[in-house]
């Protein structure tokens, strides 16, 4: 089979599920992967006896990736789940985000390679003209597709509300209590559980470009994700992120939330402060191991989750 | 991406591509090559081997950091001449590996250069869902200031008007996001004027 943007959703069918009343942990289950905006059953679909049809809506369609590799024919209180995308239940507007993801997906991967190769040499003017014209890294990405594009169809998209969708949402979810495995939930819901003062003209641009970027940087191949990491190992995975991050880089310098950061540009990440004693330790080891890494990290691919778990971990455990 | 397996699928490429343009039927071992690494069991015929490495590439073009690759293989060429065969799933499958790496810009005039649009265009008609639904996304991705009359020509936007009332959700959706994004008002009027006079036009897939 082949896996196109149109096959590929938001939204799960998850067939097979044993009629036990286990709703709750099924969707807890699957909330292991990234957040959920929806679920509920469909009762109407046909199944087999004495199983119960869902449909699951994630947040993120990255998430409801790796939720359906993982949960695909996995046992389930003693029965088979199926799980499969279910694109028929996207509204119009979903649909049209969808593709207006993959595209800016697909712009700041081709545009990427460029700013690695400028990375190389000191002080990329391309990425820096850029820059100094735009704080946001989303009018980089507009005007970056909008040169190959008809201005009047980007503008007509829904650039603006599908960002005014996100924030109220992941405003609502902290690290501490939604473990997000996915690398893009956790960054982005991190990034509004730490940054209730993002300035406006940021936090419009603030989560997309994370989102694409995180995905280009983390996995070349990003429809091959295969980490799982269980709850209680979250903070490493938390900080392997950071590290992985290296476009973070300005954690370890603080006030200059304006800084410029070389490379595919992300808002910066003001100085972590998470009101947990724990937390914060781990937060400044975090930043030194970065500040470490981040120069050798720069132009190589993916840190494969092997080796970065072979790295020192941080000792302090985080209070769930 | 694991290069070993790319240069696996270089292999077959080039059989593929040999086997196809000679069009003789000598033999080949491009059933062999594929069944030896693949999990299917039983025989390969030399159509299903086709249809695994044509899938195999698709998928591999969803993803961005292949493309140099795959254009160095001359996949693209591929995946236009694959729109016009008669079996079905090799069409379904060029489509597909089409629509998914339409949107990277070498890529992209590539396939403009190459009048690939009209064959696209021609897989609107297909009975395939997947087919159709991965055309009219193409079509979408592959619209830019100077293949926009081409894209979005009159029997097109018809046609997506047709899709847009469809009971398939997945194509309505396209279709409509087509027509709202791609499509200018005077357009879609026009094609809406047209249809009222007319019966005949591109047939809706089956479900």
């Amino acid at each position: 089979q082949v896996y196109t943007i149109n096959l590929e959703s938001r939204y799960l069918l998850i067939q097979g599920v044993p009629a036990l009343g286990v709703m709750k942990e099924l969707v807890e289950q699957f909330a292991l992967y990234g957040a959920i905006e929806e679920y509920h059953a469909l009762d109407e679909y046909p199944a087999e006896q004495f199983t119960e049809v869902y449909l699951i809506k994630f947040k993120k369609l990255q998430c409801a990736r790796v939720a359906k590799k993982k949960m695909d024919e996995r046992s389930f209180f003693g029965s088979l789940l199926h799980v499969c995308y279910a694109p028929e239940f996207e509204t119009v507007q979903e649909t049209r985000e969808k593709l207006q993801d993959r595209r800016k997906y697909i712009a700041k991967a081709t545009n990427q390679r460029d700013c690695f190769v400028l990375k190389k040499v000191e002080g990329p003017k391309k990425t820096a003209s850029k820059n100094s014209e735009h704080d946001c890294p989303w009018s980089t990405l507009e005007s970056d597709v909008a040169s190959n594009w008809d201005p009047s169809c980007f503008t007509s998209s829904p650039g603006v509300s599908h960002n005014t969708a996100y924030p109220s949402g992941n405003q609502n979810q902290s690290l501490l209590t939604s473990p997000h495995y996915d690398n893009n939930c956790a960054e982005i819901s991190g990034y509004f559980g730490q940054n209730t003062s993002l300035t406006p003209s940021v936090h419009p641009g603030g989560h997309i470009p994370p989102a694409s970027l995180m995905q280009q940087r983390m996995v070349p191949a990003y429809n091959g994700i295969d980490r799982f990491m269980p709850r209680t190992t979250h903070l490493q995975e938390r900080k392997r992120k950071r590290e992985e991050g290296n476009k973070f880089s300005l954690i370890g310098t603080s006030e200059d939330n304006t800084e410029v950061v070389i490379g595919p540009q992300l808002p910066e990440i003001p100085k972590v402060d998470m009101d947990d004693e724990s937390l914060n330790t781990s937060a400044t080891l975090i930043r030194n191991k970065l500040k470490e890494v981040a120069d050798s990290v720069s132009t190589t691919s993916v840190e494969k989750p092997e080796s970065s778990s072979a790295k020192p971990l941080v000792k302090q455990r985080r209070r769930i | 991406m694991e290069l070993g397996r790319l240069e696996y699928l270089q292999a077959l490429v080039t059989e593929f591509q040999v086997t196809d343009s000679t069009g003789n039927k000598r033999r080949c071992s491009l059933p062999l090559s594929v069944s030896s690494v693949s999990s299917h069991t039983g025989p390969f015929s030399l159509a299903e081997a086709k249809e695994q490495v044509l899938a195999n590439l698709a998928n591999f073009a969803y993803d961005p950091s292949n493309y140099e690759y795959l254009r160095q293989l001359q996949v693209l060429d591929l995946f236009l001449d694959m729109l016009t065969e008669d079996n079905e799933s090799l069409v379904e499958f060029a489509m597909g590996g089409l629509c998914n790496l339409c949107l990277d810009k070498t890529n992209k005039e590539y396939i403009l250069e190459a009048n690939g649009v009209e064959p696209i265009i021609n897989c609107l008609s297909s009975s395939n869902e997947e087919t159709v639904v991965s055309a009219v996304t193409t079509l979408m991705f592959l619209t830019t200031p100077r293949s926009r009359a081409q894209t979005t020509a009159l029997p097109v936007v018809e046609c997506m008007l047709r899709f847009s009332l469809s009971a398939n959700t997945r194509l309505s959706n396209l279709a409509s996001i087509f027509l709202q994004d791609y499509c200018s008002p005077p357009q879609v009027e026009e094609a809406r004027n047209l249809s009222r006079h007319t019966a005949v036009g591109i047939p809706l897939p089956k479900d």
